[in-house]
């Protein structure tokens, strides 16, 4: 059950550039699904040469709307980054957990995740 | 219908020239507009002015440029801006433009291409430290995700640059004809904000007007972050508002008119030999 998953970004998005929210949200969908299985992912990094704090957002800050902290420290993690793309995605681990702080910020996710509100900017 | 552009730097009396451009034309349908370039033209404002004119084209205008100054004329023929208005291009011999090109939102990776090839893999270019160059392609990637994510433009994003070999500089702009982050603000936060305070507030903190599942609120502070470590400039221009970051000081004025959507320019210190070292080193087991 617990067998490692890697996802490869560079084949998930199809390119070494990294920067647009929508390629994110696929690396996303696969993490999302490994994580809601229970299952321990590797993100891999290899051959991605521009990164985008959207990109990142879209890809691993909205995991912490839906899956705790602990879920995430316990389950997933990070390979084959650059040092100054891990501050950046250092960066977006935080913003995130902050903006997830704000309960209203919460519930509204909560509800786009159940389908109750498509309301999304 | 005649309107004459005086001298156009990138600075904010140049943008005040151009809202008022937009201003005097933007009722106007099915008319001949001829706008004329009276002086000196920055090329980077071809974002700017694109936009505006891109905007006045949706409403049937006929749009015809008369660049009265030939080295204006030349530069604004290199990096394709006048073939968008009936002109023949001219090749770009010293490779010192990077052309005016419009996007759609749709087309993050078409805009990853154009810095890749005009860019950063181009001979041409001024020796810049590599950490320079990847800071300067993160800010740039950085702009136009805003604009995709945030300025809900139906009509495109229109990006331009320009270097300056001797002055060591490198100029870049990305607009847009989105809702502008003054209207932004207001809608998602309520806060009742002057167009600059708007600007202002986007750029600060975590301060972010994105809500639902996607967290936001980085890219402007990442990039005045590389601005102030580099020495250069950055302008936010949006609705009434001008804003502008000149290494670490920041300026704001409100404008006469408003422009229909948000640009952001950026000056780059192409000189500028720092490592952008991190402030400490982070090991992949402690992101999360």
């Amino acid at each position: 059950m617990s067998k490692n998953i890697t996802i490869s970004v560079f084949e998930v998005v199809g390119s070494p550039l990294c920067v647009a929210a929508d390629d994110g949200q696929k690396v996303y969908e696969r993490l999302a699904l490994a994580l809601q299985e229970g299952r321990d992912v590797s993100v891999s990094f290899l051959n991605v040469t521009a990164l985008t704090s959207a990109f990142l957002n879209a890809a691993i800050g909205q995991l912490y709307g839906v899956f705790s902290e602990e879920q995430i420290r316990t389950h997933l993690k990070v390979r084959d980054m650059q040092a100054d793309d891990l501050v950046l995605l250092k960066r977006v681990v935080d913003t995130a957990k902050v903006y997830f702080q704000d309960p209203q910020r919460f519930r509204q996710v909560t509800r786009v995740v159940l389908g109750e509100d498509d309301d999304e900017t | 219908m005649k309107i004459a552009l005086p001298p156009i730097e990138h600075n904010q009396v140049g943008f005040e020239a151009l809202v008022n451009l937009y201003a005097q034309s933007q009722d106007l349908f099915f008319e001949s507009v001829e706008i004329e370039l009276t002086g000196w033209f920055d090329a980077d404002m071809c974002a700017a002015l694109g936009a505006i004119l891109y905007r006045l084209g949706k409403n049937a205008n006929s749009i015809r440029l008369d660049v009265r100054r030939s080295e204006v004329e030349k530069i604004l023929a290199k990096n394709g801006f006048l073939s968008h208005y009936g002109r023949l291009g001219l090749p770009d011999t010293w490779g010192t433009t990077i052309p005016y090109q419009r996007f759609d939102v749709k087309d993050d990776r078409y805009f990853g291409r154009y810095i890749e090839t005009r860019l950063v893999r181009r001979r041409e270019i001024p020796t810049m430290s590599s950490a320079l160059i990847r800071k300067f392609r993160e800010s740039v990637f950085e702009i136009f995700s805003n604009a995709v994510v945030h300025s809900r433009t139906e009509l495109g994003i229109f990006s331009c640059g320009q270097f300056f070999p001797r002055r060591k500089r490198l100029n870049f702009a990305v607009a847009d004809l989105g809702i502008g982050i003054h209207r932004n603000v207001q809608e998602h936060t309520g806060l009742r904000l002057t167009a600059e305070q708007a600007i202002t507030w986007a750029t600060e903190g975590q301060n972010t007007t994105k809500r639902g599942p996607i967290p936001g609120g980085l890219g402007l502070k990442l990039l005045r972050e590389f601005v102030g470590m580099n020495g250069g400039c950055i302008q936010i221009v949006s609705d009434s508002g001008y804003w502008k970051q000149e290494k670490s000081q920041v300026f704001t004025a409100p404008l006469c008119h408003r422009f229909p959507g948000t640009v952001v320019t950026l000056e780059i210190d192409t000189a500028d030999t720092s490592a952008y070292a991190l402030s400490g080193e982070i090991k992949p087991t402690d992101i999360f």
